[in-house]
């Protein structure tokens, strides 16, 4: 066997098989400051989160999509179809799920002939509430309707969340601590999906966009 | 009335701009897309931005596994084999049922079936497996659990090849294929005789099973 090809073996076990780098994040502009420092924090999240054997949640708000991720690899992909935040600058670092939605699980009876019905994604609530610590919450929202509808359906509900606030804050209400939120409308399945795929104390880093 | 109409249309309307108040992704397209403003950035430091950047990338992307991996997704009953972002192999299974079933005399403990989500990996390869019936096998059909372990084997049901990935849970084969596609399970993962034997030869002990 020629040595050049006993040398090109070599080198090839020697190099580490990474594996396709694929694009992290395809939507960013490369030749954006403040895209790069805020995509380069994520990435630092990632980096801790993917050296431990989990899954964690990626809530993509630059480019609108949730991702569910182990060792960086996307495992699944959900489109976000609108999205309102406060306190985004405290939407840094790692956040760990504490609440989620609980599930009405149906339960065996060993003297009943015929067999409990499975859990399925259709059991899945579309609207729910997912709390983190450090104190942060998502709202999930599903929406059915598309087009005209579907914009006035999703804005009458953010103003009257908004007059909500508004109004507690007036009345010296103390907000949840003032703990950053996000609110979430996502598509009645993927609404189904995320709640299926949340699992207790799952890691969660969030990508906000910046500004040119 | 007049009154009335009047403070209904004003609330109305405060609503509607209160709602465009927060952060939202119908807020920001329009002032990313439409408003580019010339901003004057020092080449010197958006390189080392961009270098920073994609050191991070290559250092999450040594995670990404470079051997085959399995991924099963719960909510849909797929198993996966991939291989960097290409997918070998793509299987219906059935995963968890997500029923439960108590524990005679404890109190208020339960079996839970569901299938884990996480990061596992292939921790044992058998051919020919025998079923060794848990606990909950004969609880849930009413019959006494046995006191001679050689009465709890089963020879033939899980198939020709069982893969291992912890605390009793298997990727195994069935004898009711009719069911592959659905949640039935009592956390473990089947699958048909073919697709089994392709996971069991593209797996090796050790290989990343990642579970949504």
């Amino acid at each position: 066997m020629p040595v050049s090809i006993i040398f090109a073996a070599v080198l090839l076990l020697a190099v580490p098989g990474w594996a396709a780098e694929g694009d992290v994040f395809s939507d960013l502009d490369m030749n954006n400051p403040s895209a790069l420092q805020e995509a380069s924090r994520v990435l630092e999240e990632e980096l801790k989160l993917a050296a431990r054997p989990q899954t964690y949640l990626l809530v993509d708000l630059a480019s609108g999509a949730i991702q569910i991720k182990a060792r960086g690899v996307d495992l699944h992909r959900l489109p976000i179809a609108a999205w309102t935040a406060t306190g985004l600058p405290r939407l840094s670092g790692t956040f760990r799920l504490t609440t989620r939605p609980s599930v009405i699980r149906r339960k065996i009876d060993p003297s009943a002939t015929t067999e409990q019905e499975p859990i399925s994604l259709s059991d899945m609530p579309t609207e729910y509430r997912l709390s983190f610590t450090p104190a942060m919450t998502i709202d999930v929202e599903s929406s059915t309707e598309e087009g005209a509808m579907g914009w006035i359906r999703a804005t009458s509900q953010k103003a009257w969340k908004q007059l909500r606030a508004w109004r507690q804050r007036l009345a010296g209400v103390p907000s949840s601590g003032e703990a950053p939120m996000i609110s979430l409308t996502l598509s009645s399945e993927q609404a189904q999906s995320l709640a299926w795929s949340t699992v207790d104390g799952m890691p969660v880093v969030i990508r906000r966009p910046s500004e040119p | 009335m007049k009154r009335v109409l009047l403070l209904i249309c004003s609330v109305l309307s405060v609503g509607l701009l209160a709602a465009l108040i927060p952060y939202s992704s119908s807020q920001l397209q329009p002032s990313i897309a439409s408003v580019p403003q010339p901003i004057a950035v020092d080449p010197f430091v958006l390189r080392g931005l961009q270098n920073q950047y994609k050191g991070l990338k290559k250092q999450l992307s040594q995670f990404i596994p470079h051997q085959p991996y399995i991924l099963v997704d719960t909510a849909r009953n797929h198993l996966y084999v991939k291989r960097s972002q290409e997918i070998v192999l793509d299987a219906i299974a059935s995963t968890g049922s997500g029923v439960v079933l108590d524990k005679p005399g404890e109190g208020n403990t339960q079996w839970v079936f569901d299938t884990p989500r996480g990061e596992f990996s292939v921790q044992s390869k058998l051919t020919h497996p025998a079923w060794v019936k848990p606990d909950w096998a004969f609880i849930e059909e009413g019959l006494l659990v046995p006191k001679n372990p050689a009465d709890r084997v089963e020879q033939g049901v899980l198939g020709d090849y069982a893969l291992g990935f912890g605390k009793g849970y298997f990727i195994h084969g069935t004898l009711y294929t009719r069911l592959l596609g659905k949640n039935v399970t009592h956390g473990c993962i089947r699958l048909n005789d073919d697709d089994l034997k392709s996971v069991y030869q593209l797996a090796r002990v050790g290989t990343p099973i990642m579970i949504f």
